[in-house]
């Protein structure tokens, strides 16, 4: 707001801002390639005088990161498909009228989120022992964890609906369509980006998902990543080359994709659904 | 018959089929494990009864007892330490950032986007990173506050009982720190520009605007943020696996965790779930707040 300042300035300081704040990224990447002494040296080298990038075939074959990978995969599909099908049609409802019932909707989806994962894992836990899913515990996971993302995904969709105008979907109702018409050529269509962009967050954060796959899943030929990175973590953990170059091949495909699409994915957030 | 199936496709049961898919799914898998902790935690519950419902009675029983673990105190101290602490640092530098980014400047929607890559960062992933920045004897951070003349000696983030809850907290602090920014971009962007240039007309300095028009504005986006914040802390759980595992003695255990290691760790799921109960009582009154600041929203 003052206006001392040429934007050089200001583009300088921003960059120095990022940097202090990315730095944790950096020195995940560059502890993962050290070697054994200089992992301790002191002071710390801030770029790795002999780089040893043979540590990431190891940890890729020596941890199975190939098999906690593609579960990982599987999980965060699952639980984005769940969220985007049930979860699309809810938030239409709740942006398309404003009453009693909504608020109360609305309420009861917010209410539903905000319950600790750690406080729902023993009633699910329970729950899916009885009807026999935890021999399926993938199954159970993507089960537990959509119904963790799915409020999210409801109230930054319904913003998007809320941007829809409804005189095209009165439009489309008056040429002859049904409502189900109506719904699936016009407002669908219009809100594709909005959708897509909570989809592709939706599927970013159940990527990372812990509690649910740590309590519920058993055999760790079916565990995620993240179960897979506390296997060898911990406060007395010393491998850290090792648990860095773990870290990285887990993140870099979600930093990679998030990078390419962060301009799509942050004016989608502030154009519509942050609102 | 058919008119039940008519309105399926053209009337308000499209509304209610498409809402009730969405709202029986979460009931199942979020109502009822809500309803069975309450319950749990007026019952005595051991491993051989933990499939059945009908149980013993237990009345306040479970209530007095968590009360009464010697190290009850001691964590409703760290969970409200964290809670505070996080939302502290989470809504002061993400308002700073905020404001910083609201001027105009080359590349500053980029490099702002940049920041949110920790947001889509796996919380455990975020929790070993610092786990080695926070690391006593060669912690990156260490040798930046002692180069930089701040502290003498290492500190010990994770083990010295003074600091392992701010160990935590730290990396909360950065996980959360993107989100609270972003947020508050949206609020400060939606106040209209003319609200300024007249302040400025009228003399009125930098810290008179801030205070009269930006935080009068926002305060239905900061009663969100804030609401938010809330919930997302008592919701962490990642961080502490990675970090302290609660410890040194409890000293960074939080109620979140806690719950979960008397259910999975002590196998005590009564105990679990009465300070699950307790946690939730606190959630609830964010999310309040939450809903009333979503009334005064405008519609697109």
């Amino acid at each position: 707001m003052t206006r001392t300042y040429t934007p050089w300035f200001l583009l300088a300081v921003a960059l120095a801002l990022a940097a202090i704040y990315l730095f944790p990224l950096y020195w995940m990447y560059i502890t993962s390639l050290k070697g054994g002494s200089e992992m301790f040296a002191n002071p710390p080298t801030f770029w790795p005088r002999d780089p040893n990038p043979g540590v990431y075939g190891e940890v890729w074959a020596r941890r199975t990161m190939p098999v906690y990978l593609w579960n990982s995969v599987l999980i965060a599909s699952g639980v984005t498909a769940i969220t985007v099908v049930l979860g699309t049609g809810c938030a239409y409802v709740l942006a398309r009228y404003r009453n009693v019932w909504v608020d109360v909707g609305l309420f009861c989806v917010l209410m539903l989120q905000v319950l600790p994962a750690s406080v729902m894992v023993t009633p699910l836990f329970v729950g899916f022992n009885q009807v026999g899913l935890l021999n399926y515990p993938r199954t159970a996971v993507v089960l537990a964890a959509a119904a963790k993302a799915m409020p999210f995904f409801v109230v930054l969709v319904r913003a998007t609906f809320m941007s829809v105008p409804r005189e095209l979907e009165e439009a489309a109702l008056v040429d002859g369509n049904s409502r189900v018409g109506a719904f699936f050529s016009i407002v669908l269509p219009l809100a594709r980006n909005g959708i897509l962009v909570c989809a592709i967050l939706t599927f970013m954060s159940a990527f990372g998902e812990y509690i649910y796959s740590k309590s519920i899943i058993q055999s760790p030929s079916l565990q995620p990543a993240s179960v897979g990175l506390s296997g060898f973590l911990g406060p007395n953990s010393s491998d850290w080359s090792s648990i860095m170059a773990y870290s990285a091949i887990y993140v870099t495909p979600i930093l990679a994709a998030f990078v390419i699409l962060q301009r799509r994915i942050v004016s989608g957030l502030t154009s519509g659904a942050l609102k | 018959m058919l008119k039940a199936l008519s309105s399926l496709r053209d009337g308000v049961g499209f509304d209610i089929l498409l809402v009730g898919a969405a709202l029986v799914f979460l009931m199942a898998l979020a109502g009822a494990p809500l309803i069975y902790n309450v319950l749990m935690s007026f019952q005595q519950v051991d491993m051989f009864t933990l499939g059945s419902l009908i149980r013993p009675f237990a009345g306040f029983d479970n209530y007095v007892a968590v009360v009464q673990q010697p190290e009850f105190w001691l964590v409703t101290r760290n969970t409200l330490i964290f809670v505070f602490g996080s939302m502290a640092g989470q809504f002061v530098l993400g308002f700073a950032l905020a404001l910083f980014f609201a001027q105009k400047f080359p590349g500053s929607a980029t490099i702002r986007g940049l920041f949110l890559v920790s947001w889509v960062m796996p919380g455990l992933v975020v929790g070993a990173i610092w786990s080695w920045i926070l690391a006593g004897d060669f912690g990156v951070l260490n040798v930046i506050l002692r180069a930089l003349g701040i502290i003498d000696a290492n500190i010990f983030w994770k083990s010295d009982p003074a600091f392992s809850i701010w160990a935590v907290i730290i990396a909360n602090i950065w996980l959360g720190l993107a989100f609270n920014m972003l947020l508050l971009s949206v609020g400060l962007a939606a106040i209209p520009r003319d609200l300024y240039e007249a302040a400025e007309l009228d003399g009125a300095n930098a810290f008179q605007r801030f205070w009269t028009i930006t935080l009068p504005m926002m305060r239905s986006t900061i009663g969100a943020v804030l609401s938010l914040g809330l919930i997302g802390t008592l919701q962490q759980f990642d961080l502490f696996p990675a970090l302290t595992e609660g410890g040194p003695a409890n000293t960074s255990n939080v109620a979140g965790y806690w719950s979960w290691q008397l259910s999975f760790q002590l196998y005590d799921f009564a105990k679990g779930a009465t300070v699950s109960v307790m946690m939730f009582l606190l959630v609830l009154f964010a999310s309040v707040v939450y809903v009333r600041s979503t009334r005064h929203e405008v519609r697109g």
